[in-house]
């Protein structure tokens, strides 16, 4: 082992752990004997490790004892001063502030809306064709828009256990996404559904909706898809 | 080897090689592993010869401390080990490469060990085996020279460190326990440890030098 090989291999580290194989700490003393630096870097090791030793068991566990204590009373000093007067009051104050105003405006003007009957535009739409245009839905911000969706039930259409509808936004996003078990009734006819799109999610674009039959195996079967325009107006 | 019971004799000859605490400061200034080195070391030059223990004493601990477990025997061996070198020193023509002193040490060293190693086979008597570790009543330089900044400066480095590797120092060094056992409780590898004591190391070596001395042998004309 030379000056080099025993720098790199950190071999006076891997000598005090302990880690060198037998042949690898022969090779490392014998050079050690006879290289003043590295039996200088060893001496120093030594050294430390040996009064390390003989200082470790009073150091080991009582010097964090201080950090420990004046990083609690830190902590301890900055919970107090937040229960200060001076800070304490005002924040409640506001705190209060805002469930009164919670309580008398915001809550009931939520309940109102959601008891009351209110009027939502019934947009036509049909499923899309290849070819054809994609129909315009105008809708505005207040009251959003319903859209009809049938469910095409009937004979050779495999019978559902559920249906699934996916929206996606002109961005391509799923807007939204539901599930509802298949109506019961006469298998003549389709079952027409509303789609509720709320005013306050409405956008320009193109819209698609798609709507996959669930049988009783868990199988899903597209079974229609829509795409309309929406526009939005005041 | 001699056997037991020439320990009158060998205790004699640890006397005679022992280092003298002290002097370590100067005579590990000076002096080169060269011709004129070892003719001084022949010819009783005391600040060569306090050098010349000096320096080996430590190395040879340090080489003696991983191989025997008791210090009377690793004693023993350390003062076996000058004697045979200062025999061939003093013959006509001894050392044929007188750079080579260091080497030459080692080997001899090696033998003297190789010898223990019978010897304590045979008759356990040198190295007792199991025996509990007692403290180090030899002169070293710790103990003699600035040993309380060295001290200081060690409680330094460690009260610097954090609690945790402060606690992997001691599962290692003290504790003795398997260091893959060790790494593995604290989230380690052997690298961080090696690191670690690397960089402990480094900051130490300064004031080390400064108190002990810097023994790599400067050219006696220098």
């Amino acid at each position: 082992m030379n000056h080099s090989e025993a720098f790199e291999q950190q071999a006076a580290e891997r000598y005090l752990l302990n880690e060198l194989a037998p042949d690898a700490r022969d090779a490392f003393e014998a050079h050690i004997f006879d290289c003043p630096e590295c039996a200088l870097d060893l001496r120093a090791g030594a050294a430390f490790v040996q009064e390390a030793k003989i200082q470790l068991p009073a150091i080991a566990f009582s010097a964090p004892a201080p950090a420990r204590a004046f990083k609690s009373s830190a902590k301890r000093s900055l919970w107090v001063s937040l229960w200060r007067p001076a800070f304490v009051v005002p924040a409640f104050a506001t705190l209060l502030l805002v469930v009164i105003f919670q309580n008398v405006v915001t809550f009931p003007a939520l309940r109102t809306a959601s008891t009351q009957p209110r009027l939502v535009p019934l947009a036509p739409l049909h499923s899309a064709t290849r070819g054809a245009s994609h129909p315009t839905v105008t809708a505005d911000r207040v009251h959003g828009v319903a859209l009809p969706v049938d469910l095409p039930i009937g004979p050779g259409i495999a019978p559902a256990v559920s249906y699934s509808f996916q929206l996606r936004d002109p961005q391509g996003k799923l807007a939204f996404s539901a599930a509802v078990p298949a109506p019961v009734q006469e298998p003549s006819a389709d079952q027409p559904f509303s789609l509720v799109i709320p005013d306050k999610s409405l956008q320009n674009g193109t819209y698609s909706l798609a709507v996959t039959s669930v049988s009783a195996q868990g199988e899903g079967t597209p079974v229609k898809r829509y795409i309309f325009d929406i526009v939005v107006t005041d | 080897m001699p056997a037991a019971s020439d320990m009158p004799q060998r205790f004699q000859q640890a006397m005679l090689y022992s280092f003298v605490p002290g002097s370590a400061e100067s005579s590990l200034q000076f002096h080169s592993f060269d011709a004129s080195y070892v003719e001084n070391l022949c010819g009783g030059d005391r600040q060569t010869q306090e050098h010349f223990v000096a320096y080996f004493s430590e190395l040879l601990h340090i080489k003696l401390r991983s191989r025997l477990q008791s210090p009377h025997a690793i004693e023993d061996v350390c003062q076996e080990t000058f004697a045979r070198v200062y025999s061939v020193l003093r013959k006509d023509g001894g050392l044929r490469q007188p750079e080579r002193l260091g080497a030459f040490v080692n080997t001899v060293c090696n033998h003297v060990l190789f010898e223990q190693y019978r010897s304590t086979a045979r008759s356990d008597s040198l190295d007792e085996e199991g025996a509990p570790e007692l403290p180090a009543t030899g002169a070293d330089a710790l103990d003699t020279v600035a040993a309380g900044q060295i001290k200081k400066k060690v409680r330094e480095i460690l009260l610097r460190l954090p609690e945790r590797d402060r606690s992997l120092l001691k599962a290692v060094f003290l504790d003795e326990r398997d260091r893959d056992e060790v790494c593995r409780q604290f989230g380690v590898d052997r690298e961080y440890l090696r690191v670690l004591l690397h960089r402990a190391k480094q900051e130490f070596k300064v004031e080390y030098i400064k108190h002990v001395g810097n023994p790599p042998p400067l050219c006696a004309d220098a």
